[in-house]
């Protein structure tokens, strides 16, 4: 395998025809940070398991210590603002969601990787980003520089319950939501017994604003905002035609549907509480350990009236601009390393979801991982990098949407009365915050990577 | 409550005839906590006030002279008015509630027999005081849970329905009350049970010879007694309720929707997600603004009726 | 009729205990069994009342999760918050007990007022002082915060204890030549020992049970303390519930014991003034 590496390494250089005399390696580049400590940001999920297991790998090679600190989703954009607000320097490697690039990048706070991949002594000349998928260097480009290295990166999928479905009569899962909603769901959910066709994790916060509205805008043509004519569209027909379509499919949803969070809903269609839930990629691990492993099917996530839109969601490891040079070198040595074409495989061997096409797609994973020809598929035709948009007020902004958003889901407020207050709130805020002008288009970057 | 100390002439050092130095002698004790609250409390709450005025989201723009508007913001906006009334609704409902219940748990404290029994409960009220707020949101988490939850398999071994306790809003937010007063009752039960220890046996004795009823007994001897403690109680479950964060955040984070944020959840929210400081100092201020109204109606209006 | 009424007012004192005392400890014991329960047996439908007890959840919380720093962390945060609550509140106890001042009444009512303080009003510019300071994570910042809850507790507590103090003591020990700093620290002090053991631990549950300040001051996991680790649990795909349920005992047994230590003094303490 480091043979391998080496190898490889050694004939990306050579076809480079670079002027560096010798092979780059991992353990020469990092020589001149030996000793230094460098702090990571990590969840607590499957991806960043499996990388705190093989970090020994980099420090044995590389004499570089690494820390990783585990926050909570929920909190992590907060603990990453407040580090780089007081510029506390607690973090060398940052996480970055897809919704947060321009919140750190505008400001300052994370340096661009030119920066790095400039540098023939610290860049890896077999990095190959063009095998990273276009949409995902895409998403972490800020004004035509790339900022973060896609790690954890997920597509939402749709997971069933094979013979739920089959004993309801269906060989295979719904294409559409039409389908989903009018003719799977009614069949499959039997309230007195506690059984129901589909679950939709809608909880307060980012959940609700991504999984729970988000994902019944797009299929319908709805939209969040334009930004070219400054104009809030939650509220158009379209939007409210995903949302009136979300809220009929809460029949055939366990009730309290709108406290429950992804490990709620993971949790149903184990215990075979819901016959299908529309996921992260990243849930496969803890799906294929569950009592229904044998029953999970999946499939890319239905269609909607305006084609094929599915959840887009998933991260990446950028470098504070805060830190000093040591810890900005020894940081991007690390993300390199961690989101390299070779460690692919054996992280996606233990349970990780990443963007890199050759693992990916490769057949013999493939086939061990059933997650992943969906996953590709949906990557390839069926997302939009922009699909929550990349707005510096973003934060206040997914807030907004997820207080209405739960409010229409409660049925506390009529459908189209919640829409009209939550464009107009999101229009306020989007003029006080003077936000319009500090948005960023992932979907002009596309061009580029393709 | 020390204001009946204040008030009493209770017996002082001998003060020869005061001098400016005898004037700044207290001051001697005084100043090192006023000093230290000065400096943690009151320079914060100036620093608040001024960027309550600025319009401030951290990391997007420094801050900058925004005059009354997160004032208006905060008054118009639904988010906060809901959760400062969801706040005041939680004072209104559990404090009654915990009253009573607590004075008929301080009752059956007083009561002869089951000493034993009186005894270990004596001991056992303390622990809903004492346990970690958080570690009682995460247990109603687990014991409420709709499928899982222990509650709903006794209440349907009972015969009725289960109930969705923590998903829908109304249900959430009554959820909230009842872990509340489990919290608090016994702190309410055992100050009212001090307060009823001061009830001279004498006087009871002699009114037990007259009649026997329990309801003009404790009309006309136990509660004139309990109305310090009774304000006692009032007074630290307002203090308690009106900061009330630890336990319901950790239940689901305010859900479902904000069906249980309380005021002190939703200014968190605003200034630690959505990173507003100028809004949140604004309503922090509001809080601040009410908590000591509060204060002072119940000082005011307690403490006089007691002399 | 009396005798009846009376057997019907004893059957339901009796049950009324009974009933207390099971709604209190129930949870208690359900935190502990499912502590020691597998998770298979934790949400086994029916719930399982009998089952084989196992100690793989605290295993796996002392030795998977940092519970024992954050553990550590709450020890001496409780413990240097509390010596600083009483350093500065005994003496000002002792001066509004013992002295007619002008202002007096203010001063303590504003001590009240910090009491019903909403404690987001100082979080904020807490927060960035702090970090301006390069303070965040480092747990002196609670111990500072903390007296905003702890030092009027003292406070309030200790001004009726040094009124008990019978001024004839006082008195002799002026005679003797004693100065007035020598008579509170001789005098005084010693004999409101118990009122100091009530002020200390109470103040020292309310400290290791913080959520908010904790939660925003000291986030990283190394600097956490252990009311706030039990919800790190909660972030991920999976909650194991039997390891949060042993996180939780370990949490609060210390403030039950606390409590329970203090128990015949919490109420007498906190209702001291307005019951006598």
């Amino acid at each position: 395998m480091k043979a391998l590496c080496a190898l490889l390494a050694g004939v990306a250089a050579m076809s480079l025809g670079a002027g560096s005399a010798r092979a780059w390696s991992l353990e020469e580049a990092a020589k001149p940070y030996k000793g230094v400590t460098i702090n990571v940001v990590g969840l607590d999920r499957p991806s960043y398991k499996i990388a705190q297991k093989l970090t020994p790998e980099f420090e044995k090679a590389t004499g570089i210590q690494v820390t990783w600190n585990i926050f909570p989703y929920e909190d992590t954009l907060k603990e990453e603002t407040l580090n780089f607000v007081s510029n506390s320097q607690q973090f060398d490697a940052i996480l970055s969601d897809v919704v947060w690039p321009v919140n750190f990048a505008d400001p300052g706070w994370v340096l661009p990787l030119d920066h790095f991949t400039g540098d023939s002594a610290l860049a890896d000349p077999d990095l190959d980003m063009k095998d990273f998928f276009p949409v995902w260097l895409a998403s972490f480009t800020v004004n035509g520089k790339l900022y973060g290295l896609p790690f954890d990166s997920y597509a939402g999928l749709l997971y069933y319950n094979k013979s739920m479905l089959k004993a309801a009569g269906f060989d295979g899962p719904p294409k559409t939501w039409d389908e989903l909603a009018k003719t799977y769901a009614p069949k499959l959910t039997d309230a007195g017994k506690g059984v129901y066709g589909y679950a939709l994790q809608s909880a307060r916060g980012e959940t609700q604003t991504a999984d729970a509205f988000a994902r019944f805008l797009w299929p319908w043509g709805g939209r969040f905002i334009d930004v070219a004519n400054k104009k809030v569209l939650v509220n158009d027909p379209k939007s409210m035609a995903g949302i009136e379509f979300r809220h009929a499919l809460l029949k055939t949803m366990p009730e309290g549907i709108v406290s429950d969070d992804h490990s709620q809903v993971v949790e149903m269609l184990s215990q075979k509480r819901v016959a299908m839930i529309t996921e992260w990629s990243a849930f496969y691990p803890t799906l294929s350990s569950s009592p229904i492993a044998s029953d999970l099917g999946i499939a890319p996530e239905p269609k909607g009236p305006d084609g094929a839109y599915a959840a887009f969601g998933g991260f990446s490891y950028m470098v504070s601009a805060q830190v000093d040079k040591q810890h900005q070198d020894a940081a991007y040595l690390f993300i390199q390393w961690l989101t390299s074409k070779a460690m692919a495989k054996p992280l996606i061997e233990g349970g990780a979801v990443v963007a890199r096409q050759a693992a990916d797609t490769d057949p013999a994973t493939q086939a061990k991982f059933p997650n992943l020809a969906p996953m590709v598929e949906t990557w390839r035709t069926s997302v939009v990098p922009d699909w929550r948009p990349q707005l510096e007020c973003y934060p206040r902004f997914s807030d907004i949407v997820s207080d209405w958003g739960s409010r229409i889901e409660l049925g506390q407020v009529e459908i189209k009365q919640g829409l009209d207050s939550m464009a107009n709130d999101l229009t306020g805020y989007m003029k006080s915050s003077d936000c319009w002008g500090k948005s960023n288009d992932p979907e002009k970057a596309m061009a580029t990577y393709k | 409550m020390s204001d009946l100390t204040i008030e009493d002439p209770a017996p002082q050092m001998p003060a020869v005839r005061p001098s400016r130095w005898e004037a700044l002698e207290p001051w001697f004790f005084i100043a090192p906590s006023v000093i230290l609250l000065l400096a943690i409390g009151l320079y914060p709450t100036i620093y608040t006030a001024v960027a309550s005025l600025q319009t401030w989201v951290m990391g997007m723009s420094p801050p900058a002279w925004g005059g009354l508007g997160n004032y208006a913001h905060a008054f118009t906006s639904s988010d906060f008015g809901g959760a400062v009334l969801r706040t005041l609704m939680l004072i209104v409902v559990t404090l009654p509630v915990e009253l009573v219940l607590g004075m008929m748990i301080a009752l059956a404290l007083d009561s002869p027999h089951f000493s034993t029994l009186r005894r270990l409960l004596q001991i056992c009220l303390v622990i809903p005081i004492a346990i970690t707020p958080s570690v009682v949101g995460l247990l109603t988490q687990l014991m409420f849970n709709e499928q899982l939850g222990i509650i709903n398999h006794l209440i349907h071994g009972l015969g009725f329905p289960a109930i969705d306790w923590l998903g829908r809003p109304a249900a959430a937010f009554g959820t909230v009350m009842v872990v509340q007063v489990w919290e608090w009752t016994p702190f309410v039960a055992l100050v009212l049970s001090a307060a009823l220890s001061t009830v001279p046996k004498d006087i009871d004795e002699a009114a037990l010879l007259e009649t026997e009823r329990w309801w003009p007994r404790f009309r006309d001897i136990q509660l004139p007694f309990m109305w310090p403690g009774i304000t006692a109680a009032l007074v630290f479950q307002t203090a308690f309720t009106i900061k009330e964060f630890d336990m319901i955040y950790s239940i689901e984070r305010g859900g479902p929707g904000t069906a249980t944020e309380t005021a002190v959840m939703q200014i968190e929210r605003m200034a630690f997600r959505g990173f507003d400081v100028g809004l949140a100092s604004a309503e922090s201020i509001l809080m601040l603004v009410l908590s000591i109204a509060l204060a002072r109606v119940y000082i005011r209006v307690f403490y006089r009726e007691m002399d | 009729m009396n005798d009846l009424r009376s057997a019907l007012l004893r059957a339901l004192q009796g049950l009324g205990l009974v009933l207390t005392l099971v709604i209190i400890l129930f949870p208690i014991y359900w935190m502990v069994a499912g502590s020691l329960k597998t998770e298979a047996d934790l949400f086994a439908i029916p719930p399982r009342w009998i089952f084989t007890p196992t100690l793989e959840a605290y295993a796996d919380a002392i030795f998977h999760s940092n519970i024992l720093t954050t553990l550590l962390n709450s020890v001496i945060v409780v413990a240097c918050a509390v010596a600083l609550g009483l350093v500065v509140g005994a003496p000002a106890a002792y001066g509004i007990a013992r002295y007619r001042f002008k202002g007096r009444k203010d001063v303590w009512f504003w001590y009240v007022t910090n009491w019903m303080l909403v404690p987001v009003v100082v979080l904020i510019p807490f927060y960035l002082t702090a970090s301006k300071l390069h303070l965040i994570n480092h747990l002196v910042v609670l111990i500072l915060v903390y007296q905003v809850f702890i030092v009027p507790l003292i406070v309030w507590l200790l001004v009726d204890q040094f009124s008990a103090v019978p001024i004839a003591l006082e008195e002799a020990a002026q005679l003797d030549g004693l100065s007035r700093i020598g008579i509170f620290l001789r005098i005084a002090l010693p004999l409101v020992k118990p009122g100091i053991a009530v002020s200390a631990i109470l103040s020292g549950i309310f400290a290791w049970n913080d959520l908010l300040y904790a939660f925003i001051l000291t986030p990283s996991p190394n600097s956490r303390t252990a009311s706030t680790v039990v919800l790190s649990y909660l972030g991920g795909y999976v909650i194991p519930w039997p390891k949060v349920m042993a996180s939780a005992t370990l949490v609060s047994a210390p403030v039950i014991i606390g409590g329970i230590i203090v128990h015949k003094y919490i109420a007498r303490g906190l209702t001291m003034g307005a019951v006598k």
